[in-house]
Order: structure tokens, then C-alpha cells, then sequence
């Protein structure tokens, strides 16, 4: 993790980093990076990749529409809305 | 220098369930701003996501019709990115085990016949959708449209020509509709379109650089998009008029250009990995069974047997091939009535005439097919004037009745009680002595005249071939 591959992550995360947040963020990622490179040691070879912990497959649902909330309730902890809409700073790609 | 045009697309198709993919919120277009909306639609933290068993049914089904193959076992990832209209910040689809691979598609043009090969399609959410205020100088969300399910079908670069593409988008919109995964309503958003595209020297078997023009939701747009971007990267590859950089851009419709929206993501940018939150869905062969059986015939496949088994003309056959509603109804009335010429003449005269004046479209005919078929047999038996069964068959528009009961508790069955027609004709030859002097003097018209006056009588209930002979006879025996 270097300058660049940061500066990459905060456009895509569309975050503005100050020059003190960037060295303590670059710090953060070489001390994860050591960790992570630390579980090289165990050999993995003829493990499988596992993506979930549970052995389940097939937790799926009939097609029945319903509607337990309201917009009203939703909204309740929205920092702004305005007729029924979530109102926030304008952006435009 | 001649120049090809090469272009993949990936079309978007909106399911046509009840229900959003992860969660149980109405999927219905139209409604009011965030009436159909969750917490796990809204992408609210602790939140669980459950697919719709009915999404992967018609993606499955999608797949079977552009002859994919399907992954028996088929699972779901996260692709990240920031935008309001996504309110969890990624969106869940599939990129490393998507339901379908490897498909065709068979389109016809002007040059011919062409195999368009599908790479895949895969399931995902839709985003919501933004409206900028320019009063407050704020975006508005609505998140309706956030989770409807979508499949997405990825075409490999196989399109040439804007010809092609237009071929390609209406075949896939005919099989969809027909095997009834989707409406597919470019006005409603139902079927949208990305447009990827290259040009290089004729005959060259390296790509040139790609543009993408995302959302495009009309044909004519498309069309007049393809025309304008392949001739400004033949400008900038033969002059140097203008930059040609891999980038995604904008088509404005209105003004007939396309512009850079300066987005250059790649696929790693959106760090897709695997949904820990939902499992794997394995399919089964008795669900994959299921799903086989369940398709119908490709269209032209329905237009043939109806041509060669059932004698129909060409017109008529192709008519009823516009829609799957149409041939559901056609079938289980021809099977009801045995009589296909006058099964078709009813959808596509009557029932069509209805639709129009409804303002619906053919695909939105909901009728019981056997019923019209009951109605047609009591019009070929004279029981039923064809008038009266035209307001019979507005009445099956409305609700499921019973042709004969309806027009027995409605006084619309013909009368072949010849003593009251008998008795009706004295009383108008009595009332007219004129029209029955005129008619012997030799003026056919005045025949006509007394026969209305009959049936205005009668009600319009009684067979006019036997009312004929009845008036007919009691004139002659004056």
C-alpha cells in the first residue's frame, strides 16, 4: 500500500484525506499488511476456498410482496427528507 | 481505409415478479415515491438479505431461452461503489458463478442470417433512482426502484451494425416476453441498454479502443447513438479530431452527441467479493426439469403449427405470434371449439378492438380462453347473434363468466320459438300495410324495412334466417 494505491481508494470511496489522516491511514495499512502476510506460513494448498462459515445452501422465498414499514418510519432517522423523498447534497457524475 | 464497427451490449431486463430480489417489497412500477421500501432495501446495517425463489426461476428461464447453459451452482457478490442511489454502497450481483453462460441468439438482417453468442447473464439489484432539485440545490432519493430484480445478458462483441444490434434487442425482447420473464418496456425502463464499442480496420483481428454508452432506453436512440460514435472514432483514428481513451459516456438524445462522463472504473475498482450474507443457491435437476418443461415454443415454431395443423394464413398466424396472451387464449379456445379460423378472427379482430379501446397492449389480454371458445360455438349453433356476442365478450373483459349462462340470464339467446316469431310478423304486416303493398310491387327495400320492425320487436332475439323465411311466407300467403 503506497501514496498512489491510497489516493485510489479515497476516489473511489470518495473520501478526502488530510496529510496527517494519510500517514496514519498508510501506517494502519502496512501494520494490517504484516499481519495478513503473516498467515503465509500456513499451508493451504489443498484447502478450499470458504466464502461462508454456515454449510447451507438455498435460503430463498416465495415471490409474495408485503409491506411491514411505512416511508414515514424509514424516514424517522433520516438527517433530511422532503415530500417523501431522502434529501441529499446534490451530485451530479 | 474501410472500417468495421465492432459492439458488445449488456441489456438490462427488470423480472417480472411481485416481489423485490432480496427482500418482500412490491416491485410494482408506478408508485408514489419510497411507498415500496425496507429497511433491507434501504441498505439499513444488520440486515439480511433473501432471495426470491421466483428471480432465479426466470433467470434460469432467460438462460434456457438463448440456449445458456445454466451453473447448478450459482452464487451471489458485492460490487462497491459510491452513489446515493445505491443506499448499502455496493450493489449485490454475480460476477464469479453467474446463473447462465455460453448462450445464442439467432437474428436475421438484411445480409442475412447471423449467431450472436451470449457470454452470460447474470442476476442483480437495480439501483434507485435521483431526482436533482435545482430549487434547493439538493439531490432527491427514491428508493423504489432499489433491489427490483434484474438479469442482465452480456453479449460477446459478435454486432456489427447498428442493424444488428436493433435485430438483436427485438429477438431477445420477443423470446423474453414470450416466455414471460419480462415485459420489457423500453418506456418504463423495464429494458435498458449498454453499448460497448469499437472500430477497427476491416478485416484486423484486434479490437480497436472501447467506449461505453450506459442506459440507453429507446431503439431509435440506440440507433442514432451507434451511427454517431462509430463515425467520431473514424475521426479521431483517421484525423485526430478529438481524444479516443477507453471511457464510459453519455448519449444526449436531444442534441445527437455523446459526452465523456469521465469515469475510467475498471472491474477491480469495483473490488467484487463474495456475499458472505447470502448462500449459494444450488439447482437440483428436478427444479432444472421444471423450468424445461415450462418454456414454450419459440415463436416461429407456434407460427408454423398453426399455418400447417390448423390451417390458419400467414396473417393470421403472425398476428397471434405478437403475443404469448394472445396464443394462450388462441389455444384454449381452438381447443374448446375445434374451430381455429373463427378463434383467430375473435382475438385478432374483437379482442384487439377491445385492447385498443382500453388502451392495453396485446400482452395485457386476460381472458378465459375456453370461455371464448364456448362463446364462439353458441354464435356457429345460432343460439347467440354475433352482436349479442361481441357484449358477451365485452362482459369476459370484466369478469369470468359463463358465455351461455350470461346470455341466458340476459335474454341474448336467439329464439327458435317460430309461434312467437309467427305472431310478431302478423302484428308488423298488420301495422304496415304500405311495406307489404311496396314489397309486391317489386322494392326489395321494403322488405328490409318490415323486417327491422320484427326485430326491434324481438329484441334482436331470434335467428334473421328463419325471421326471413317467416316474413317471407306470411307476406305471400296475404
Amino acid at each position: 500500500m503506497d501514496q498512489e494505491a491510497l489516493k485510489r481508494l479515497e476516489r473511489l470511496n470518495k473520501l478526502r484525506l488530510t496529510e496527517e489522516e494519510t500517514a496514519a491511514m498508510l501506517d494502519y495499512f502496512q501494520m494490517q499488511r504484516r499481519e495478513l502476510e503473516s498467515l503465509h506460513a500456513v499451508n493451504t494448498e489443498q484447502v478450499e476456498r470458504m466464502v461462508h462459515v454456515m454449510p447451507m445452501t438455498n435460503i430463498i422465498r416465495e415471490d409474495k410482496a408485503s409491506q411491514p414499514f411505512t416511508r414515514e418510519e424509514l424516514q424517522e432517522g433520516a438527517p433530511e427528507s422532503y415530500d417523501g423523498y431522502w434529501q441529499v447534497p446534490r451530485l451530479v457524475d | 481505409m474501410k472500417y468495421e464497427t465492432v459492439i458488445g451490449l449488456e441489456v438490462h431486463v427488470e423480472l417480472a415478479t411481485e416481489s423485490k430480489i432480496f427482500c418482500s417489497c412490491s416491485a410494482k412500477f408506478g408508485a408514489e415515491q419510497n411507498e415500496h421500501v425496507c429497511p433491507a432495501c434501504c441498505g439499513m446495517p444488520g440486515m439480511l438479505p433473501v432471495v426470491n425463489k421466483r428471480v432465479v426461476d426466470l433467470g434460469m428461464t432467460a438462460g434456457m431461452m438463448l440456449n445458456c447453459d445454466i451453473n447448478r451452482v450459482t452464487t451471489f457478490d458485492k460490487k462497491s461503489y459510491y452513489y446515493p442511489d445505491l443506499p448499502a454502497s455496493y450493489q449485490t450481483t454475480q460476477w464469479f458463478a453467474p446463473i447462465c453462460v455460453n448462450g445464442t441468439v439467432d437474428i436475421r438482417t438484411s445480409a442475412g442470417e447471423k449467431k450472436i453468442r451470449i457470454k452470460q447473464i447474470h442476476m442483480e439489484e437495480d439501483a434507485g433512482k435521483l431526482v436533482h432539485d435545482d430549487w434547493t440545490d439538493t439531490s432527491l432519493v427514491d428508493f423504489n426502484r432499489t433491489s427490483v430484480p434484474l438479469i442482465e445478458i452480456v453479449s460477446q462483441p459478435d454486432l456489427s451494425s447498428a442493424e444488428e444490434v436493433l435485430a438483436y434487442l427485438e429477438r431477445l425482447r420477443d423470446l423474453l416476453r414470450f416466455a414471460k420473464v419480462s415485459d420489457c418496456r423500453w418506456e418504463q425502463g423495464s429494458m435498458r441498454c449498454d453499448v460497448n464499442l469499437s472500430v477497427r480496420p476491416e478485416g484486423s483481428d484486434v479490437l480497436g479502443v472501447r467506449t461505453e454508452m450506459k442506459n440507453m432506453n429507446s431503439l431509435s436512440a440506440i440507433e442514432r447513438a451507434i451511427e454517431y460514435e462509430t463515425a467520431r472514432h473514424i475521426d479521431a483514428i483517421e484525423r485526430g479530431i478529438g481524444e479516443l481513451v477507453q471511457e464510459t459516456r453519455r448519449w444526449d438524445d436531444i442534441k445527437g452527441k455523446s459526452y465523456s462522463m469521465r469515469n475510467k472504473e475498471t472491474a477491480g475498482d469495483y473490488r467484487y467479493f463474495p456475499d458472505p450474507n447470502i448462500m449459494p443457491v444450488v439447482i437440483d435437476d428436478d427444479w432444472y426439469d421444471r423450468i424445461r418443461a415450462s418454456l414454450p415454443d419459440f415463436p416461429e415454431v407456434k407460427k408454423a403449427r398453426y399455418m400447417e395443423e390448423l390451417g390458419l394464413s400467414e396473417y393470421d398466424a403472425d398476428q397471434l405470434i405478437q403475443s404469448r396472451a394472445f396464443c394462450d387464449v388462441f389455444e384454449a379456445a381452438y381447443a374448446e371449439c375445434g374451430m381455429a379460423k373463427e378463434a383467430a378472427n375473435w382475438l385478432i379482430s374483437d379482442c384487439a378492438s377491445v385492447l385498443n379501446k382500453n388502451q392495453q397492449t396485446f400482452d395485457m389480454l386476460n381472458i378465459n380462453g375456453k370461455a371464448l371458445g364456448q362463446l364462439i360455438r353458441l354464435v356457429a349453433e345460432e343460439k347467440v347473434s354475433r352482436g349479442n356476442a361481441k357484449r358477451i365478450l365485452a362482459e369476459m373483459f370484466k369478469k369470468d363468466i359463463d358465455p351461455e349462462e350470461f346470455a341466458k340470464a340476459n335474454g341474448l339467446i336467439l329464439s327458435n320459438d317460430t309461434g312467437a316469431i309467427e305472431a310478431v310478423v302478423k302484428n308488423v304486416i298488420v301495422s304496415d300495410p304500405k311495406s307489404v303493398a311496396d314489397y309486391k310491387g317489386g322494392k326489395e327495400k321494403a322488405l328490409m324495412a318490415l323486417f327491422g320492425k320484427c326485430m326491434k320487436e324481438l329484441k334482436g332475439n331470434c335467428n334473421p334466417q328463419v325471421l326471413r323465411e317467416l316474413l317471407i311466407k306470411a307476406i305471400n300467403e296475404e
